[in-house]
């Protein structure tokens, strides 16, 4: 128990040394966020899952009913079945593109100047501060079938039909890689920046190359910091919205997209829930992942 | 080899934002980069559409509202989670930050069917708690962070001196985490004024915030009007990231 | 002024002060002295408040503070690592205690000035904490314990986090600080110098326990255990069984045939065992030599030297009287090789007998 908190102790000493009064203050600093999430965070959620047994009726939800339908139209139904995959194979796209792409830049980034470093972190940490739509409206310019690569392509003379570079997966996969990658750099350079520099010396001392110091001793010892990254990366692709909508339209709907279909459009709430009771399920996938894989290189 | 790689990162990076604040410059009434006549046409399109104007304020009261809100009520939290250790604190901290592991789609059909049931759809205050749970942990994640550096002996100390508890939390606490504090609040602050998906799904008709306006805009309609309104955008995400680098946030963030 | 009833403290099972009495006086300058995890700390937070005893009375001019909170009694502490407040100026820091008794501000600001003063401060009152040395931490800690005139002041090991020098200088600024202020002093330390030089009485701590309380003098020439002995200074530590009666005094038969006269009147029967206890200065490489020709107080040996390690102001000497081990201590000055065997002689009033 704190100290604080027996300091706090009202006297009671005569009633008895085992009694020993409740203190309200942190009960009374807790209860307001605590109100707040348990209202609007813990039972929007349950309620959900909730709606997502009821089967729909022409006049909504019949709560008076159970069923496991809405899952079983999720899973199976061949529509719903390739967006489902379209989402996991888009994530884990990104995911390995970003695990593959932050040591390079993580360790450039590492080997400059502390002033140097900040800059360089700064230019990385600006396209996250950014607007998700501004950013895929600045990749719509870019990549549309109209847009600035494909018309400086033809005009050199290189092609004489546009690239479909976007509204397809290439275009969901370069918007999300490039929104997502700060959450995997982040980590992975304050890791780099954490590591004690004698052990590379030590290393080097002990004639290891570059690349034996970078895959022996760098990568292992940042590979936690990876992980927890990565576990971001992956939550965040899984339910980007935004972004899969503009660059992948119509055609290339993501989970996420489905679910507003399903939920503003049909407005079929029982369906939709069961959808995002889906979507959070495949939210854990990642962390599961991660943990057994880091089980597996620590045996 | 490694240079080259970086450089071309860099400009993967900062390439579709550039490309939006160049082409915001044209004259012309549709999106081709201007190389030699530059205009500010747009720019004065964007702040007399009346659309962008009104979905600017709102998204701007509704970050300020929620991220204040978000900021007090995390710092009292956050206060009794560390400082006063009080019962299941290791549980409550995971509990305040778990927003974060959960899909703002989730989050948003979540909210759209429980805002809907309790007769609060198209409510101010619905979509501005709805905004509060989703920044919480960011202002939280700061606040813990700051304030486990806190040594217990300056809050004995304050107290010895004859300082009320409440005194120790507003009159020693709360200014030591004081950067925490703010570079939480700047976070809450952007994200809250760009979230768009929670909101795209339980907003009601009047509450076309500026991010969903842009999405919505967007979708049906393409004029260069939404670059100068995106480099407006930009040019206020910069003006964050020197915020924040100024108050040593960076560091924080990392944490 | 300050008073601690059979005061107890366990964390788990940790059982970490045990049945603790003490009597502070009024003006007195008290040690609480032990090794670290003995106790002590915990004590010092217990009469602060900062920590509630299992069982006990603690009494502050009288009045039981036992559950008073911690913000409600008439004490200040300074802290091992000083717990300035970083935001706010030296004058504020200083100024605080006293903001929060409500006193005016014009004679808040007198009172900082005074205190500053004291602790020989003056003129930084515009600093932030991280501006200062070590040293001047200190003396703001100090300060902003002193200046709302506590009953008590308690000291967290105030000195351990100075450089040796620093320590040295600040050790007696203390001294002078409490006698100046007549503020009576509680004082935590490890540091058995800081405890002789600065205190009036000591109580010297192991596993929980008070052992001895008494002057440094008395802990350091009559201590009550092999403990403190050895925790205080070196020490010769010999066992044997006492054996009688002597002239002013008795023997005591060490277990390898020696005997040994000790001073005092006897306080343990005739074979019971013992042990003796015997400061390696005590111990004199040179046959006694009293203005009047008599040896009667002293123990006279012949010795063999093994070694002799010049030390500076002292040099240490291995001897062995019979096959009894024995270290010496002898002033560096005029050091020079010792003969291999030499008469020893060791007062009968430096030899400690213990249970």
């Amino acid at each position: 128990m704190s100290l604080l908190l027996e300091a706090a102790r009202q006297p009671d000493r005569t009633a008895g040394r085992a009694r020993r009064a409740i203190d309200w203050l942190p009960v009374a600093l807790l209860l307001p966020l605590f109100a707040l999430f348990v209202v609007w965070y813990v039972a929007p959620l349950f309620g959900t899952v909730l709606n997502s047994f009821h089967p729909h009726g022409l006049s909504g939800i019949r709560t008076d009913e159970w069923t496991l339908e809405n899952y079983l139209e999720i899973t199976t139904d061949p529509y719903y079945r390739t967006i489902l995959i379209r989402t996991l194979s888009i994530t884990a796209a990104v995911a390995i593109a970003s695990a593959v792409f932050v040591y390079p830049v993580a360790l450039f980034i590492d080997r400059q100047k502390p002033s140097v470093q900040t800059y360089l972190l700064l230019i990385y940490i600006t396209p996250w501060l950014v607007n998700v739509t501004v950013k895929a409206f600045g990749w719509v310019l870019l990549l549309g079938p109209g847009g600035i690569i494909n018309t400086a392509l033809r005009s050199l003379g290189l092609i004489e039909r546009p690239l479909p570079l976007m509204f397809n997966e290439f275009g969901v996969f370069i918007g999300l890689f490039h929104a997502q990658f700060i959450f995997v750099l982040l980590p992975v350079w304050a890791a780099m920046q954490g590591l004690d520099k004698n052990v590379v010396y030590a290393a080097a001392n002990l004639g290891a190359g570059q690349a034996t110091i970078i895959r022996r001793i760098i990568v292992p010892l940042t590979l936690p910091a990876l992980a927890a990254g990565l576990i971001i990366n992956m939550t965040m692709s899984l339910s980007a919205f935004t972004t899969p909508a503009l660059l992948g339209g119509a055609r290339t709907k993501v989970l996420s997209n489905l679910s507003h279909e399903i939920n503003l459009v049909q407005l079929n709430w029982p369906l939709g829930a069961a959808a995002g009771v889906v979507l959070l399920a495949l939210t854990f996938v990642p962390i599961l992942l991660v943990r057994a894989l880091g089980r597996s290189r620590i045996t | 080899m490694l240079l080259i790689f970086n450089l071309a990162m860099i400009g993967f990076m900062l390439l579709p934002i550039s490309i939006i604040v160049w082409m915001s410059f044209t004259p012309e009434a549709f999106f081709v980069l201007p190389f030699d006549a530059f205009s500010l046409r747009w720019y004065s399109a964007a702040l007399e559409h009346d659309g962008f104007r009104n979905s600017f304020l709102l998204s701007l009261r509704l970050a300020f509202v929620s991220a204040t809100i978000a900021a007090v009520l995390s710092f009292l939290a956050a206060y009794a989670i560390t400082r006063l250790k009080a019962p299941g604190a290791k549980g409550l901290d995971s509990f305040f930050l778990s927003p974060l592991l959960i899909p703002h789609v989730v989050l948003g059909i979540a909210l759209l069917q429980f805002v809907n049931s309790v007769g609060l759809y198209n409510n101010f205050w619905a979509l501005a708690a709805a905004h509060i749970i989703v920044i919480v942990p960011f202002v939280m994640r700061l606040l813990i962070a700051s304030m486990a550096d806190i040594p217990a002996e300056i809050e004995w100390a304050a107290l010895n001196l004859g300082a009320s508890r409440l005194r120790v939390m507003f009159g020693i606490v709360l200014p030591i985490c004081a950067p925490g504090l703010i570079a939480g609040y700047v976070f809450a602050f952007i994200i809250s004024f760009d979230e768009i998906v929670v909101t795209i799904f339980m907003a009601g008709p009047s509450q076309q915030t500026l991010p969903v306006r842009m999405y919505g805009y967007l979708s049906d309609q393409f004029d260069p009007i939404v670059a100068a309104v995106s480099s407006l955008l930009i040019l206020f995400a910069a003006a964050v990231v020197v915020l924040l680098e100024r108050i040593g946030g960076l560091k924080l963030l990392t944490r | 002024m300050l008073e601690l009833r059979g005061v107890n403290k366990a964390y788990g099972s940790n059982h970490v002060v045990r049945d603790v009495d003490l009597n502070v006086e009024q003006g007195e300058f008290f040690s609480l002295l032990g090794p670290s995890g003995c106790g002590k700390t915990t004590i010092l937070r217990m009469i602060a408040g900062i920590v509630a005893p299992d069982s006990g009375a603690i009494l502050l001019a009288g009045t039981e503070v036992t559950e008073a909170p911690i913000n409600k009694r008439d004490l200040t502490l300074v802290f091992q690592n000083y717990a300035l407040f970083p935001h706010m100026t030296v004058a504020d820091n200083v100024a605080f205690g006293l903001t929060m008794r409500g006193v005016p501000r014009a004679e808040i600001q007198r009172r900082v000035r005074e205190a500053l003063d004291v602790v020989k401060l003056p003129g930084l009152d515009g600093r932030k904490p991280s501006q200062l040395s070590g040293g001047q931490q200190q003396r703001v800690a100090l300060a902003r314990a002193i200046v709302v005139r506590p009953r008590l002041l308690l000291l967290d090991e105030p000195l351990s986090n100075l450089d040796a020098a620093l320590r040295d200088q600040m050790r007696w600024h203390l001294k002078e600080v409490q006698q100046q202020t007549g503020i009576t002093t509680v004082l935590v330390t490890h540091d058995i110098q800081e405890a002789f030089a600065l205190s009036d009485r000591i109580a010297v701590m192991n596993a929980g326990r008070i052992e001895q309380i008494g002057s440094p003098h008395d802990i350091y020439t009559r201590p009550t255990s092999s403990f403190i002995a050895a925790f205080t200074g070196d020490i010769n530590l010999l066992e044997g069984a006492v054996e009688g009666d002597e002239a002013g005094g008795f023997a005591v038969r060490l277990n390898d045939g020696l005997r040994v006269l000790v001073s005092g009147e006897v306080r343990h029967q005739a074979g019971a065992r013992a042990k003796l206890l015997i400061r390696p200065e005590a111990i004199a490489l040179a046959s006694p030599v009293e203005p009047d020709g008599h040896t009667r107080d002293e123990n006279v040996f012949e010795a063999r030297i093994d070694d002799a390690t010049f030390l500076g102001a002292q040099v240490r000497v291995s001897l062995r009287v019979g096959d009894l081990p024995l270290i010496a201590s002898v002033p560096g000055h005029g050091f020079e090789p010792y003969p291999a065997s030499r008469t020893i002689s060791i007062p009968r009033a430096a030899c400690v007998l213990i249970a």
